[in-house]
């Protein structure tokens, strides 16, 4: 135990010492091994990708293992991401961490602040790595201070799905997807069917009570979530989400709700999906990784049809979408020999040829651009027209503070927080202001809180 | 049969009809095809009932050795509990000697203590005795308990001191009454501790994720979780998984019903 206590505070010290050579942070390329370490003979990385994408995941460590004969992968598979998070904290109170992890988007801050990371930034420095080939979008959400913390993996983005023979049966055009805040709540008033006795048979629009579709909402109408860049530029001391732009948002989704042309589902995301591929509701909002799903589901029932995200009226020039899902981590408490192995197995599953075969296999974004041109990506395109439109959404959303995201240490909570917010306003317990504000006011104690535990 | 019999019965069916309605949509759900689920209304009953999901089971996790695993240590745990907790309640309950009351509400005090308070020592032990991936390391930490020691002690005191003095007399030795007369006569205790004991381990979740690295050690309920698809759930799938996994506790709560009922009322009344 007092070992551990000693291995961690050197860590400290060394990590410190490192910060302190780099003068204003430019270069943090001295935290990672140096170059000439050898990688160890086996390496160890936990991932929370089970089914479909689990496979695609053993696919990769398959070809790394294949591809040469220095290091051995393991992949292990511990849970969902919320799983992976709390057994990653128990191995590290006794050093049983794996060299490389993929946690979920939101756990960013709380990875960074653990200062169990070595920042990707560090090796891509030491080797000179190239990273212009990847995607924007993608990166610029793993970056705190632009610098790349962990490796993007497996991202998604909210897309607005319909149903198309809906669209037809009401006269809209099913070729042009509705997208502002008016044209939806217009659209769902067309699409809203009742039957004789005057019960709604089919909603116009069902999104699920989900903190993230709040966040993709905020950032699509280029407004912030949180402070100092969304946390970017510097730790968020306060979330300001209660503004104009999140007001607009709640007073949207109240009137449709009122007006009986939005479903709500209620905080359930299954539910949502559930009620569209039902055709209880013929447009809602979600992952773009729930796609593939849908498509088996609603095969031969109806057409699926994929729009952008919507935004306000004023389609605000500096709004776009923020990407999800996960990255990869190298741990700090390996070995330099391990950590060595984790980046050469993070550069091979981040080359174009694997990055096209994981898209092909699982629906994710390819992290480099150029995994488009490849067979498995062009196959993928030509099966599934519909991601043409997720991807032009990532291309086309312009790269800021808004559109990187937030990054939050209590962003779990924080999304949980937004959830009970829109709730308490759809169900009419409080008007949106008074909800904004009481969230806002609760969430900004919280970050307090954590930002002294962990100065 | 008289009215009010039938009436009975018609309230029972009922009343088991609801009771079950999970387990019977469960089973139900596990025979249809994706799209079939997703149409509403929900329909009861698969219209073309396929073992589709099942053989998706097989492909995409090792069911019948998680099967096995969980078997393995549950079983484990269960006669680990009761050796030490018969042999800890009998000492509760017969033997007497200085503090023995003190020492009885320390051993409860123990159930107040929240199992996620003892998680990180307990892995850190495991860990450093090398038990990561073993089923040791799945079934020791389990191997005693607070709650089936006081079941038991409960039931024990419930055995006439009278018995305790003739064995004496006729020359018994303390551990020859415990295995000749109240093993035998506890037999319904011992039951309950044993199913309620093998339930709980077999239900695990976080202890088998966080102590197993390799898929050969996971268990049943790991195996779940891996059924789960982290961005598309598919019911078919976990329904026809969570079936596979409750068949084997359902034939043992068949089984040991009656052994576990008439144990869980022991103690409330007297006689």
């Amino acid at each position: 135990m007092r070992r551990l206590a000693t291995l961690a505070l050197a860590f400290t010290m060394v990590a410190t010492a490192c910060g302190g050579l780099a003068p204003g942070g430019s270069d943090s390329s001295a935290l990672a091994p140096a170059k000439d370490v050898a990688p160890a003979a086996t390496m160890t990385w936990w991932h929370a990708m089970s089914g479909v994408n689990g496979d695609a995941v053993n696919k990769i460590v398959a070809g790394f293992n294949s591809s040469q004969s220095k290091i051995k992968v393991e992949a292990i598979f511990q849970g969902n991401y919320d799983d992976l998070l709390a057994k990653l904290n128990t191995a590290i109170a006794s050093n049983a961490a794996p060299a490389l992890v993929q946690v979920y988007d939101i756990g960013q801050r709380y990875m960074y602040d653990s200062a169990q990371v070595v920042p990707m930034q560090a090796f891509i420095d030491r080797d000179k790595f190239n990273t212009s080939d990847f995607e924007p979008a993608v990166i610029n959400y793993y970056k705190y201070q632009d610098k790349l913390q962990s490796m993007p993996f497996n991202a998604s983005t909210p897309v607005l799905y319909y149903n198309k023979d809906a669209f037809k049966e009401v006269g809209l055009d099913p070729a042009k997807p509705p997208v502002t805040f008016t044209e939806i709540a217009d659209a769902a008033k067309k699409l809203t069917k009742k039957d004789a006795s005057g019960q709604t048979t089919r909603y116009g629009f069902g999104p699920s009570i989900y903190g993230w579709l709040f966040e993709q909402l905020m950032a699509t109408s280029g407004a912030l979530y949180a402070d100092n860049g969304n946390g970017r530029d510097n730790r968020s001391t306060k979330v300001v989400y209660n503004s104009a732009a999140g007001k607009a948002i709640l007073d949207w989704w109240k009137a449709g709700v009122d007006g009986g042309y939005f479903y709500n589902p209620g905080i359930d995301n299954d539910g949502a999906a559930n009620a569209f591929n039902a055709q209880k509701s013929a447009m809602y909002i979600e992952s773009t990784a729930r796609m593939r799903g849908h498509i088996t589901t609603i095969a031969g029932k109806f057409e699926l049809g994929i729009g952008l995200y919507p935004r306000p009226d004023s389609k605000p020039k500096e709004g776009g979408n923020i990407i999800g899902g996960a990255s990869l981590y190298i741990m700090k408490s390996r070995p330099p020999a391990e950590q060595q192995a984790a980046w050469e197995f993070v550069k091979y599953a981040m080359s174009s040829a694997v990055q096209a075969q994981w898209q092909s296999d699982t629906g994710y974004y390819p992290v480099v651009k150029s995994a488009y041109d490849q067979a498995p990506s062009k196959d993928f395109s030509t099966k599934y027209p519909q991601f043409q439109v997720a991807i032009s959404e990532i291309r086309d959303s312009p790269q800021n503070r808004s559109t990187n995201g937030a990054v939050l240490g209590v962003m779990p909570q924080a999304r949980q927080r937004t959830q009970k917010m829109i709730e308490s306003v759809l169900l009419g317990q409080a008007t949106s202001q008074a909800a904004l504000d009481a969230a806002v006011t609760e969430m900004n104690a919280a970050i307090d809180k954590y930002n002294k535990a962990n100065p | 049969m008289k009215l009010g019999t039938l009436a009975k019965y018609a309230l029972l069916v009922v009343a088991s009809i609801i009771v079950a309605f999970p387990l019977l949509v469960a089973l139900s759900y596990s025979f249809m095809s994706e799209s079939e689920i997703a149409t509403f209304p929900p329909p009861v009953f698969p219209a073309q009932p396929s073992l589709d999901n099942y053989s998706q089971v097989f492909a995409t996790i090792p069911i019948v050795r998680y099967l096995l695993n969980s078997f393995v240590v549950s079983t484990a745990v269960v006669v680990g509990q009761l050796i030490t907790a018969s042999l800890a309640a009998y000492a509760f309950s017969f033997l007497v000697f200085r503090g023995r009351q003190v020492l009885f509400f320390l051993f409860l005090s123990t159930l107040m203590i929240p199992w996620e308070a003892t998680i990180i020592p307990n892995y850190m032990t495991i860990r450093t005795i090398g038990w990561l991936d073993t089923y040791q390391g799945l079934a020791v930490p389990f191997m005693a308990t607070a709650f089936g020691t006081f079941l038991l002690r409960q039931a024990f005191l419930q055995i006439p001191r009278e018995l305790w003095d003739a064995a004496r007399i006729d020359g018994a030795s303390t551990f020859r009454f415990l295995i000749s007369t109240v093993i035998p006569l506890s037999r319904p205790a011992l039951g309950t501790i044993a199913i309620y004991g093998f339930l709980s381990t077999y239900n695990q979740y976080f202890w088998p994720l966080l102590i197993t690295n390799q898929p050969l050690m996971r268990t049943t309920q790991v195996g779940i979780a891996q059924l789960r698809f982290e961005e598309t759930l598919r019911w078919g799938l976990v329904m026809a998984g969570v079936i596979m996994v409750a068949i084997p506790t359902l034939a043992l709560l068949v089984v040991g019903q009656r052994q576990l009922i008439r144990g869980l009322t022991a103690g409330a009344v007297k006689g």
